[in-house]
């Protein structure tokens, strides 16, 4: 059983976060104006049974309410999360990115970071980039492969 | 020829000093090369002989930054300022090669960095995959998943014009002048990166065998497009005059000054955002 949550852009910069371009930019209303707002781009998440057992748990099911920029799909769906590790409140996320110079690194951060402090039990979020083993489509999981055909990418 | 390998490095730190200094050395030698060679490729996204080249050398561009970007990024563990490796060195401290120094102003020039200087990169690169030094082993099999698509890309317009006459002729024309940096690049043979690479596990191949594993990358693609190259058979012919070490690469020259600002991203500096 799957339902669908409508997509709100992550806007706010992570802490320490201080770039000329940045500053005094709302992301979250470009987005609202692209993909945010369009029903067609809806993102499938997966129904979960009961509470999450613990925080690991908890940023998993979080991180499905993640999308990536360029797609409706969740990170997690597109195979970018390679490991989630919880300790007290703080959550540590292994992720790697589908190109090596992929344009959204930045952005799939913020939303990484936004989602997940929005746990009530998480108060620290880690987040490591890793390129190994290399991503490839096989990293797709079934239903991100069917959300990306709704969304006629050919996979 | 097996080896045990008794040490694995998991920082800079870990690294007797001499073998610290040839790895950043090398690093950085492929970071400078695959920044520039990403500008090289990405100069020709406009007016390549076909639409289909224009957008490989658009992706082919972004994927040498990405690697350079990465690249720098470790150097940071060897006390380097990425920044300013990436936006505040001058021309003669960038370790690119002579192949380099100028734009690719024909087609097979570009096809000689693609296929010859490129894949060159990717050996070095590969002779790392089981590297005694830890941190380097997650990033190098993307970045050589990555590059397969680049030497195909390479190899494919090699057969293409070799089944011209005239495109043939300037294939083989760029291709000789190419040969000589991209062998070189590797090193002296009792050098390269330094002997010691070889013997703390960083690198599993010394200059002459990287040599060797180029060769044996490019000749069959050569044969396969009819081009006849003398200057692949053997490497007595390599001439070491006016060597520069350090550069891995024929001493004098460097990136012209409008390049270089286009490298460094001089203009648009003040909006970086990472």
């Amino acid at each position: 059983m799957t339902k669908l949550v409508q997509l709100e852009r992550r806007s706010r910069a992570d802490v320490g976060y201080e770039s000329e371009i940045e500053r005094g930019m709302d992301f979250s209303a470009v987005f609202a104006e692209t993909i945010g707002q369009n029903p067609d781009f809806a993102l499938e998440v997966p129904e979960w049974e009961g509470p999450p057992a613990d925080l690991r748990e908890a940023a998993w099911r979080a991180l499905h309410e993640v999308a990536d920029p360029e797609f409706p799909i969740s990170l997690p769906d597109l195979g970018l999360v390679y490991e989630v590790e919880a300790v007290d409140t703080t959550v540590r996320v292994t992720i790697t990115f589908t190109a090596s110079a992929c344009p959204c690194v930045e952005f799939i951060k913020w939303d990484i970071r936004e989602r997940l402090l929005e746990e009530p039990s998480i108060e620290e979020v880690v987040i490591e980039v890793t390129w190994d083993p290399p991503w490839t489509t096989s990293r797709i999981t079934e239903r991100g492969r069917q959300a990306l055909r709704k969304a006629g990418v050919s996979i | 020829m097996s080896k045990t390998r008794t040490d694995v490095f998991k920082s800079p730190d870990a690294l007797p000093e001499p073998v610290r200094e040839a790895l950043a050395a090398m690093l950085l030698s492929l970071a400078d090369n695959k920044r520039v060679l990403g500008m090289r490729y990405g100069e020709w996204i406009l007016g390549a002989p076909t639409l289909e080249a224009g957008i490989a050398c658009s992706a082919m561009a972004q994927d040498e930054w990405g690697h350079a970007r990465i690249l720098y990024a470790t150097l940071k563990d060897f006390e380097f300022e990425p920044t300013v490796l990436e936006h505040e060195r001058p021309a003669d401290e960038y370790l690119n090669s002579e192949l380099l120094d100028d734009p690719a102003t024909e087609w097979p020039d570009l096809l000689a960095l693609n296929l010859l200087l490129d894949s060159a990169l990717s050996v070095q690169v590969e002779a790392m995959t089981e590297s005694s030094y830890e941190p380097i082993l997650f990033k190098t099999r993307k970045l050589l998943e990555e590059e397969r698509f680049h030497f195909e890309h390479g190899r494919g317009w090699a057969m293409r014009l070799g089944d011209m006459g005239a495109g043939r002729a300037a294939l083989e024309a760029a291709f000789r002048k190419a040969i000589g940096p991209c062998l070189r690049w590797f090193g002296r043979p009792d050098s390269g990166f330094g002997r010691q690479l070889v013997d703390a596990g960083v690198v599993n191949a010394d200059a002459d065998e990287l040599r060797r594993r180029w060769l044996e990358r490019i000749t069959p693609v050569l044969a396969e497009a009819g081009l006849e190259l003398p200057e692949t058979e053997g490497k007595a012919a390599l001439e070491w005059e006016g060597w520069n070490a350090d550069r891995r690469r024929a001493a004098e020259g460097a990136l012209d000054e409008e390049t270089l600002a286009r490298v460094r991203g001089d203009r648009n500096r003040s909006m970086l955002m990472d």
